[in-house]
């Protein structure tokens, strides 16, 4: 039996126990370590499971996913992943593979970033696509993410921005000439995502398109959700360029159309003036 | 010989017009270093005390030994032109003294690169010619070089005592001679520069406006048909008035030039010019040419030759020659030697050639900047040089650098085309692979020290303005090979060179002793940076390999290497010859490869060039910087693509210029554009290193026909597409029946019939083929031209002297790729074997991995 078990958002002892049960009773542990991390490392975890834990990198994950199934047709392996299997991160490759092979699979579900993030106010029904803001290189930079975010809002729909964590990853080089160095772990942050977007919204003004998003935008910061340390902070765009909010991982919530009970939850932890200039379309939506 | 101080010619360095950079370039063995004596003795500056030594521009030992040159040296000369010979200068000019940098250049193929690097830093070119063996294949390559550079040339008939004593030709063969010759280098010219209308105007050579010297530079005399016209202007003149200004005898002098070449003939009994051959009463008339010019010097040779004294004395007296009392006893060649160097002085007759007939640095960069300088024609850089001012901001490009005697600095050798350099200036230093606006390969440093460079020795001079060749001291340590200097903060860099060699042939080195591993390292360094040309590579496997033009080359690399560069006994490999790899026919399937998340697809095909579109790129008339439309423009009409598709080309590689292309031939992706920059990444690393066994791609076309991409941008970046988008062009290039191209080489033989032979029995057995044939005219000579892979080219050259007598001396150039017949993918085949060493040598796994490595399935 394949186990995908959810680790939930904050630390080892967020994991439900039905998946803690499952972890015990498994002769393989395999724990995801690249697409998010948890505020506390591996041996925390494997402290609390009682239990060695393989850590599974991208290589491992996409290019050795037999090593990972083998011999789960006999026995229980576990696939550890943060958050929910099938939230942020989906592990669909993984799964029709053990498919395939005639392994049979079991997910158990955990709290994801994807509806921890209510917490902020927002209500989960009012999003649209999710997108990620991924780090920009000197000759890389995409905004495709910026349009869905002007779509969302065309719609009235709020948008979950992930931001990019790059966890192991080789530099062109290194990656030609086969050598297994990684770069050091980057994660965005808030501040650096609402730098991306300004620089594509002063770039479009430019060209004179019309902007879906602007600096007055509202926004939500969110960092490391699910932890004792949690942070919330709402203002618009241009105010989150200067903010700071801590230590990995951080995600970023573009705002459409607000309920009235949206805007005081948003209120709660918004920076000073951050809500001032909205405007009331009808009696119970607003919008900046 | 002048004697200056560095005062004074700093002084002449500032009356730009007056300037004249010039190289000599020629085939190997036609005299170039030997007539540059004749010009160094007459007007070089400072080195007095060297005076007389023979190849004064040999600066090396074994140059000196070997006969041979084999790096360019820069010598400066002083020459003052009287006020009659400055009448006929057609450009600005500034007084009557002149400053000539030479450049002596090898003529050797192997070298080419150095004279690359000559005709960087000059505006014009002595075109040197052996007036019995003609016009060579190196030859035509420098010459076409120097016309793509916009260097004007001048020719110079070498040799001529050869085609008088050894051949012995009547006046009008050798009248035929030399028109040949001019016909063949005008033809070069046409072919390579621009028409009359061009920038620089009428560039052809012709005997009648003075830009062809004829003479000897081994015996020192030569002459243009300026110097008969003058003889006989003045002789036709004295009969009416003699008090003519410089113009009026300027006039005269060219008037007269015009009547003493071609179909102009002379009636010697009457004394009158006449247009026909046949006169009215059926006489023959000789030609002007051959009448006024070579008559007097036939006289001369068959006087002291055949030992006429008399005649000989009649001769010296007539023609007032002063000879010294110690040439008075002599007889025979050295009396002649003697004789014509004081009538004919190839001297006074090439400096006034040059002076008259080369463009200064203010005539030349107008023309110039804009094959020079790669930013904007309109920044203050551009109008820098344009204008030659030295009070713009500075503009140099350094062209190679020079060996110190302090062992492993160099100078940075090169010439100022804007502003002035000057000992302590802080200056931006700008490496090949600078970027306006980026920071990369850019340093700001002071300049240690400016100095002069002549022959082997050096001069510091305090600075140097713009037109003028200089050598700068602690610029080595930033740049490779060559590189920009400027104080502009938004300069572009100075165009690199194109060399016209390339280097196909490689050994592996490694020290004999395994401790010296570090100093190798370092000499490898120190050569890569002395030869314009070499490359140093280390591979995969740990090899350091040391790539050369050819075997020559190679050989002198490694000589110096091992002495002076790493100083420690080194051991190298057979020579090994690089490969290009290539596809045959059209991918048999649409290749499919999918990134590890899978969740992105890239779907390609891979087919060959049109026949002429590689070279077409090599040559940069397709070209990665190239304009997009007029692009497209051109790959519709010569090679039928659709211009749409050809307006949708991603990439050139490997290198981003490379003779490989990336096409984007998809409807409607959207995105497309956030994975180009991962696809082009992966392409630029699969080009350098093909499926096969990791040589560069040549002559391929990859069609991106479709993507599937992850909605999310964070899906699709570069560490999922790169290794992609490198998986699915190895499918495409197995699915495209792949070949192996070799290099081959276009060898120049020259031999006596007899050795014919034994030339053909070395070339079959060589798998070399003969294409052309030819007898050189007037000479019991043949020259054979043929093309041999450079596989089978190690010990050639040795073979064919053993297999001839000695008596063939073959010249090989690089010539082009050729695909090795046979299917790589059989380990049986001739290219299947190369594969399986190459690999084996570069420590890959054996054999080519299967194509299921590469394609995925739907």
């Amino acid at each position: 039996m394949l186990y995908l078990i959810g680790l939930g958002l904050g630390d080892a002892t967020d994991i439900t126990v039905k998946g803690l049960q499952a972890v015990k009773s498994c002769s393989r542990v395999y724990l995801e370590a690249y697409t998010s991390i948890l505020t506390v490392g591996k041996e925390a975890l494997e402290e609390y499971y009682g239990k060695q834990l393989i850590l599974a990198d991208r290589d491992l994950v996409e290019q050795g996913a037999d090593e990972i199934l083998k011999d789960a047709d006999v026995t229980d392996v576990a696939f550890l992943v943060v958050g929910d299997p099938f939230g942020a991160t989906t592990h669909s490759d993984l799964v029709l593979r053990a498919v395939n092979a005639g392994i049979p699979y079991k997910v158990i579900h955990n709290a994801s970033i994807m509806n921890a993030l209510g917490c902020c106010g927002l209500q989960l029904y009012n999003f649209g696509e999710t997108v990620s803001v991924v780090f920009w290189t000197e000759t890389w930079r995409p905004e495709s993410f910026y349009d869905k975010i002007c779509k969302n809002r065309a719609a009235g729909l709020h948008t979950l921005c992930l931001l990019d964590i790059k966890v192991k990853e080789q530099s062109i080089e290194n990656m030609m000439r086969g050598k297994k160095i990684y770069e050091p772990p980057r994660f965005m942050t808030v501040s650096q995502a609402a730098d991306q977007l300004i620089q594509i919204i002063q770039r479009r003004r430019k060209e004179g398109g019309e902007l879906g998003v602007t600096e007055d935008t509202v926004c939500v910061g969110l960092a490391r959700l699910g932890a004792d340390d949690q942070v919330i902070r709402t203002g618009m765009l241009r105010q989150l360029v200067t903010c700071d909010l801590g230590g990995p991982l951080h995600s970023l919530v573009v705002t459409a159309r607000l309920h009235p009970l949206e805007v005081d939850m948003l209120r709660v932890n918004a920076e000073p003036d951050a809500l001032q200039h909205l405007r009331m379309i009808d009696s119970s939506t607003y919008t900046s | 010989m002048v004697n200056f101080t560095v005062d004074q010619i700093r002084t002449i360095m500032d009356k730009k017009a007056n300037i004249r950079n010039m190289s000599v370039i020629a085939h190997v063995d036609h005299g170039k270093s030997t007539l540059t004596d004749s010009l160094v003795s007459k007007a070089g500056i400072i080195a007095s005390a060297r005076a007389g030594e023979t190849r004064f521009t040999d600066t090396r030992k074994d140059e000196q030994e070997r006969c041979i040159t084999i790096k360019s040296t820069a010598i400066s000369m002083y020459y003052e032109l009287s006020e009659n010979d400055l009448a006929f200068i057609k450009q600005s000019r500034d007084g009557s003294g002149f400053l000539i940098n030479l450049i002596d250049s090898p003529g050797h193929v192997d070298f080419s690169s150095e004279v690359t690097a000559a005709l960087r830093v000059t505006d014009g070119a002595l075109v040197v010619v052996d007036c019995v063996s003609g016009v060579c294949v190196q030859t035509e390559t420098v010459l076409r070089q120097a016309i793509c550079e916009r260097i004007k040339p001048v020719l110079m008939m070498n040799k001529m005592d050869r085609a008088l004593l050894e051949l012995q030709l009547e006046p009008e063969d050798l009248y035929q001679t030399f028109q040949r010759i001019v016909e063949s280098v005008n033809v070069i010219i046409s072919t390579y520069g621009e028409d009359e209308n061009g920038p620089m105007g009428n560039i052809m050579i012709d005997p009648v406006i003075g830009t062809v010297g004829f003479g000897s530079g081994l015996h020192g005399w030569a002459f243009t048909l300026k110097q008969f016209a003058e003889m006989y202007a003045a002789k036709f003149a004295a009969k009416g008035n003699t008090q003519m200004t410089p113009q009026e005898r300027c006039k005269k002098v060219e008037d007269m030039m015009k009547k003493l070449w071609g179909d102009r003939y002379y009636d010697t009994e009457n004394g009158k010019f006449v247009k026909n051959a046949i006169g009215a009463d059926g006489k023959k008339f000789p030609r002007t040419f051959c009448a006024l010019v070579l008559d007097p010097i036939f006289k001369v040779f068959d006087a002291i030759m055949n030992f006429k004294k008399d005649e000989a004395a009649k001769l010296i007296q007539k023609m007032d020659i002063k000879l010294d009392a110690e040439d008075k006893d002599k007889e025979g060649k050295p009396l002649l030697k003697a004789v014509m160097r004081r009538w004919l002085p190839a001297g006074e007759a090439l400096l006034q050639m040059i002076t008259i007939h080369l463009p200064s640095p203010v005539t030349a960069q107008k023309y110039r900047c804009e094959l020079l300088y790669e930013g904007p024609g309109d920044d203050e850089a551009a109008m820098g040089i344009k204008n030659c001012d030295s009070k713009a901001p500075l503009m140099m490009y350094i062209s190679k650098m020079v060996p110190t005697s302090d062992k492993g600095r160099f100078y940075a050798f090169g010439r100022v085309f804007s502003g002035s350099v000057s000992t302590g200036l802080k200056v931006r230093i700008m490496g090949p692979n600078f970027v306006p606006g980026k920071k990369e390969d850019l340093y700001l440093k002071p300049i240690q020290r400016t100095i002069l460079m002549m022959g082997r020795y050096v001069e510091p001079i305090e600075d140097v303005p713009c037109g003028n060749i200089v050598g700068l001291v602690g610029v080595d340590q930033y740049l490779v090979k060559t590189g920009t200097i400027t104080t502009f903060e938004q300069a572009h860099n100075m165009k690199v060179m194109k060399f016209s060699v390339s280097p196909v042939v490689r050994v592996a080195v490694e020290a004999k002793n395994p401790a010296d591993l570090p100093k190798l390292v370092e000499g490898l360094k120190r050569l890569s940076k002395s030869d314009p040309m070499v490359q140093c590579i280390i591979e995969e496997s740990g090899e350091h390999i040391v790539a050369g033009a050819g075997e020559l080359h190679l050989e002198i690399c490694l000589k110096d290497l091992e002495e002076d560069h790493a100083c420690i006994p080194i051991k190298k490999s057979d020579p090994v010859v690089s490969y290009r790899e290539t596809v045959s026919a059209e991918s048999s399937v649409m290749c499919l490869s999918k990134s590890p998340n899978k969740h992105n697809r890239l779907f390609m095909k891979a087919r060959p060039f049109e026949e002429g579109l590689a070279e077409d790129i090599e040559k940069g008339d397709v070209a990665a910087r190239q304009e997009l439309k007029a692009r497209a423009r051109y790959l519709a009409d010569k090679y039928e693509w659709d211009v749409g598709e050809a307006r949708k080309i991603w990439c050139f590689g490997p290198d981003g210029n490379g003779p490989n292309l990336l096409v984007d031939v998809t409807k409607g992706v959207q995105y497309l554009n956030e994975i180009k920059d991962s696809v082009v990444a992966g392409f630029q690393w699969a080009a350098k290193e093909g499926v096969l066994c990791e040589e560069n791609m040549r002559a391929i076309r990859y069609d991106i026909h479709d993507v599937t991409l992850h909605t999310d941008a964070i899906h699709r970046g570069g560490g999922q597409i790169i290794p992609t988008a490198r998986r699915v062009l190895y499918a495409c290039q197995l699915t495209a029946d792949p070949r192996l191209m070799e290099p081959v080489y276009l060898v120049e033989i020259q031999c006596p019939e007899t050795a014919m032979g034994g030339i053909y029995g070395v070339l079959t057995r060589r798998r070399g083929h003969v294409f052309e044939e030819s007898r050189v005219m007037g000479t019991p000579m043949y020259v054979i031209k043929a093309y041999l892979p450079v596989m089978e080219s190690f010990g050639f050259t040795a073979d064919l002297r053993s297999n001839t007598g000695g008596q063939a001396f073959p010249q090989c150039m690089f010539d082009h790729w050729q695909i090795l017949p046979g299917n790589p993918m059989e380990p049986t085949s001739k290219p299947g074997i190369v594969v399986l060493q190459t690999r084996k040598r570069k420590g890959l796994k054996e054999g080519v991995p299967a194509l299921d490595n590469y394609l995925d399935k739907l």
